[in-house]
């Protein structure tokens, strides 16, 4: 296997000097948003994270690793990885989730890993709706593999540049209106996504600011993917792709390529970032000082409990309570036969709206499915997706009496909607479930313990036990740890 | 849409007429020149050594390098920049640079294939790849214009890709469709990135993308089969989307878009709607020497350019060279400067010269309500007016190299070795030219793989030593 040298920024700069004549693009004007953004990407430091933003970063951290560890055992992350080792000869570098002895060229790991991430919607979701972290952890940890054993990144460093990638995410979907309802044009992790993992990626490098705008130009270049794609087996590539991407600008951008100085900026007659977007009004951000607010701060992370988009969390919970209202009247186990009438009042969202799904993603996409699956066994779990559990002929009796209703006050928005089933029995009794907040909501927050109970039922999959309460130390400790190593070595 | 990826299998060489296999020829010659005369950019270089950081056992040829080779992807990447690396490839109308996506992607995938595809499956696969990109931009109205949002490349490009790789590849009907969805999620990337360095990007990425597309579908991963039908899906990257299916190839509904509309052919590596002005320019000039024995240069007071709207090529006061190729202001000047504009206008120092510089702040750029942003409508207007008190003016509907005023076969040609000699021996050179002249015939087309990579010693040991010192790498021409 090749021997991987890596030259960082420092030693490129030299070249850049000998070129003489050869003028950078424009002297980038500080006005500009782009060049506000590249410059808090580079001068952003450990202390200006909060004891909070610690706190929730690390929980994401936990929940990501855990998502990709059991979405390593997936058809599609079995794929992707074939894809990667027949394509590219073995590069032993940065680690793959789920398989120990699998390591990959840095890029390539980070494609991987971010599928496995998405590969089940399993992973977390912020407001503005997007999956944040498995775009930029799987770009950090294979950027912190590829790092020589001697200055490996400490654990607050790494911690720091995935809160970069994180609030690049969010700044950016705050420009625009349309962000903040579920997505109809382009699936939001392909357009912010690869922008976070650029930004945290520029941070780990330590790029100068010119250098952290010009990556999160080049990425701009490599986002954006049509919504058509979810509820298949290729909206995991959609993370695994921005994680990827965003990795592979940064590392563009320290080899001194040059993007547009004004991507972030409103220019009338030449799109950037606003090509995404129906209303862009960027803004810039402040460079960092003690006291700057992350959004994280301000806007917690939804984290799943079952592995589905989530807008079926609600209807999830609404119809389990109703599970409960039946199984307290009668035998332990719902019958198709007792229920006339299934009716959902949930948003209006034709990519969630499946009355009979085929797949396992359209499975994870489908209002009905959910309630119907939560109906019938109290919950909705990893089980609930199998293909043996998608085709119960008692499931596809109730998904046959289903309707929708999309109420004028159930908006598409994560922070706004709710979710209501009403079921009317056969002899005409009618209940009803709402649900407003489901438990795992940025509203009703997953406890620590429920947060690691997650974990250790995904991890366990493919770890042995040991492995996995270390990695819990390693993540709970991470800003404390003097290198990041600690974290990595649990992995495998 | 099923109907494209029955069509993309369906499609067999019986259907190549000898109008678009000759027009198609000609498109492969060229862009093969282009791309190895963009070997030499910094651009290139800098793709070249991020992509070294991957390895393969099957690997592909990097044109005009002798001495290595990268994994098909990234071959097909840097290969693809290579050629967009200087605004010098072909285009079309609607708006894209068809070849770059396509070709790169063709010969990487071609020389890693046990199958060892005959130079007609090449042409067939290569034909696919354009008629696709065609027909997707014809999904909208939108498309027939300047782009202002998406550079078109990024949109059709990964999906042309996608479909020749599909189609060398031998994929079912179904696997055809699923590259096609599976290349949608790699498609769009902003305009604000054209006139910069990462927009030879744009098109190796697409090259890039769409094999991957292509092998991805052949493992077996799913998209959506709807994606060309959907508004959520190609619709997108489009205010308006109309698509419209794929008549069926077997029956005499099929013709190939490129039998009705030809590509244009640069003769400036810079923006098209630049060689409208640039002729336009070199006219008026000549208009004024003419008219005036005496007449110099510092004499000029004021040039007013006439344009279709655009702003991205709308750049006063241009400093990279990326800007250069897309200023109308700064080819007017060129061409008013020196009598013509060349490879050679782009270099750093020919950007920098002061007498560039005066002559830059005495143009003024308007853009007349009939003058319509669309390289099928477009023209340019040049207005030189002394201190005298003279002024003339010269106008160019339709520059030589357009579609409607094609470059002779000679001329092309001629083109071709002009960039080519930059990096070949002679031997390659010709080489080129005899394979991709008898295509059709040729019986293993990675036989062209070897005539790109047979550099001159000389040429390639100057560029080599230039790399270490500096990475600049700029296009140097020998002539």
């Amino acid at each position: 296997s090749k021997c991987f040298v890596f030259h960082l920024q420092k030693t490129i700069r030299p070249v850049q000097a000998a070129r003489g004549v050869h003028q950078s693009a424009h002297p980038a004007p500080e006005d500009t948003v782009t060049a506000s953004f590249g410059q808090f990407i580079s001068e952003i430091k450990p202390q200006h994270l909060s004891p909070v933003v610690l706190q929730r970063s690390k929980r994401m951290v936990l929940d990501s690793i855990g998502v990709g560890l059991i979405g390593s055992t997936t058809d599609v992350f079995d794929l992707a990885l074939q894809h990667c080792q027949h394509m590219y000869a073995p590069d032993f570098i940065s680690s793959v989730y789920g398989r120990s002895n699998v390591r990959l060229s840095p890029t390539l790991a980070a494609f991987v890993n971010g599928v496995a991430t998405h590969s089940m919607d399993f992973d977390d979701t912020w407001h503005p709706a997007t999956h944040p972290s498995g775009a930029v952890l799987p770009a950090v940890l294979a950027l912190s593999d590829m790092m020589p054993a001697s200055r490996k990144p400490s654990g607050l460093d790494f911690l720091l540049a995935f809160n970069v990638g994180i609030e690049i995410q969010g700044r950016l979907m705050r420009f625009s209106n349309e962000a903040c309802n579920i997505p109809k044009r382009f699936h939001p992790p392909t357009v912010v996504g690869p922008m976070g993992s650029a930004a945290a990626c520029a941070r780990l490098l330590s790029l100068d600011s010119s250098q952290c705008s010009h990556a999160l130009a080049i990425a701009a270049s490599l986002a954006g993917a049509p919504m058509a794609n979810a509820a298949t087996q290729s909206k995991p590539l959609h993370i695994g792709n921005a994680s990827r991407l965003g990795l592979e600008a940064a590392l563009l951008a320290s080899r001194g390529l040059e993007a547009s100085p004004l991507v972030l900026d409103a220019v009338a007659g030449v799109a950037g970032f606003s090509a995404f977007y129906e209303d862009y009004k960027p803004q810039p951000l402040d460079s960092p000082h003690d006291g700057h607010a992350f959004l994280l701060e301000e806007q917690d992370m939804g984290f799943k409990r079952f592995p589905a988009h989530l807008g079926m969390h609600w209807v999830a919970d609404a119809a389990a309570s109703v599970h409960k209202l039946l199984v307290g009247v009668g035998p332990g186990k719902i019958s198709p036969d007792q229920v006339q009438d299934i009716l959902l009042r949930v948003p209006l969202s034709k990519y969630i709206n499946r009355p009979f799904p085929e797949s396992e993603h359209e499975a994870r996409h489908s209002f009905q499915f959910n309630a119907c699956s939560a109906l019938l066994d109290g919950e909705v779990t990893v089980q609930s997706f199998t293909p043996g559990a998608i085709r119960r002929p008692e499931l596809h009796a109730l998904l046959s009496r289903v309707r929708l209703e999309h109420p004028h006050d159930n908006p598409a928005n994560f922070n706004l909607m709710y979710g209501e089933v009403q079921v009317t029995l056969v002899g005409g009794d009618i209940l009803k479930g709402r649900c407003d907040t489901f438990y795992g909501h940025w509203r009703n927050p997953l406890t620590n313990e429920s947060l690691r109970k997650k974990f250790r039922n995904n991890a366990e999959v493919v770890l042995p036990s040991a492995k996995v309460e270390r990695l819990i130390e390693a993540v709970d400790e991470l800003d404390r740890l003097d290198d990041c190593q600690d974290l990595l070595s649990q992995l495998q | 849409f099923p109907l494209f990826g029955a069509a993309i299998h369906a499609l067999g060489a019986s259907q190549l007429t000898d109008g678009v296999i000759n027009r198609s020829k000609r498109m492969m010659l060229d862009t093969l020149g282009v791309g190895l005369l963009g070997t030499r950019t910094a651009v290139f270089n800098k793709a070249l050594k991020y992509s070294q950081l991957f390895t393969s056992e099957r690997s592909s040829s990097i044109w005009g390098r002798s001495d290595i080779t990268l994994p098909p992807c990234y071959a097909a990447l840097v290969n693809g920049i290579a050629v967009h690396s200087m605004d010098f490839d072909d285009t079309w109308h609607p708006a894209t640079h068809p070849s770059g996506a396509v070709l790169p992607a063709l010969l990487a995938l071609a020389e890693t294939l046990p199958s060892r595809p005959s130079g007609l499956d090449l042409l067939l696969a290569f034909n696919v790849g354009i008629e696709v990109q065609g027909r997707l931009m014809r999904f909208s109205r939108e498309a027939y214009n300047i782009p202002e949002r998406f550079h078109p490349p990024s949109v059709v490009g990964v999906m042309g890709s996608a479909a020749a790789s599909a189609k060398l590849l031998g994929l079912s009907p179904s696997q055809c469709s699923h590259a096609l969805a599976i290349a949608a999620s790699s498609a769009g990337a902003p305009l604000a990135n054209a006139a910069t360095q990462t927009k030879p990007f744009h098109i190796g990425n697409a090259a890039r993308r769409g094999l991957e597309a292509a092998w991805l579908a052949q493992m077996g991963l799913e998209g959506n089969p709807s994606m060309l039908d959907m508004d959520v899906g190609l619709g997108v990257y489009y205010n308006d989307y109309s698509p419209s299916t794929m008549p069926d190839c077997a029956s005499g509904a099929f013709r190939w878009i490129l039998e009705d509309q030809d590509v244009a052919f640069k003769r400036i590596p810079a923006h098209l709607a630049m060689h409208w002005l640039v002729d336009a320019a070199l006219a008026a000039r000549g208009k004024l020497q003419e008219a005036a024995w005496n007449f110099d240069l510092s004499q000029i007071q004021r040039v007013t350019l006439r344009v279709p709207p655009s702003k991205y090529i709308n750049c006063p006061f241009p400093i990279t060279e990326h800007q250069a190729r897309h200023s109308f202001q700064f080819n007017a000047c060129s061409a008013l400067l020196d009598g013509k504009v060349t490879v050679a206008s782009f270099d750093p120092a020919q950007i920098n010269r002061s007498a560039l510089k005066e002559l830059l702040s005495k143009v003024e750029v308007k853009t007349p309500a009939d003058n319509h942003p669309s390289f099928d409508k477009m023209y340019c207007e040049v207005q030189i007016e002394t201190a005298q008190g003279e002024s003339c003016t010269a106008r160019c509907n339709t520059f030589y190299g357009h579609w409607r005023k094609p470059l002779s076969q000679e001329d092309l040609v001629e083109k071709f070795i002009v960039n080519a000699s930059s990096v070949l021996c002679t031997e390659g050179v010709e080489g080129v030219i005899d394979v991709i002249g008898n295509i059709e015939k040729v019986t293993e087309c990675s036989v062209l793989g070897s005539y790109l990579r047979m550099t001159s010693n000389t040429l390639e040991k100057v560029y080599k030593s230039a790399s270490c010192q500096n990475s600049s790498g700029h296009a140097v021409t020998l002539f």
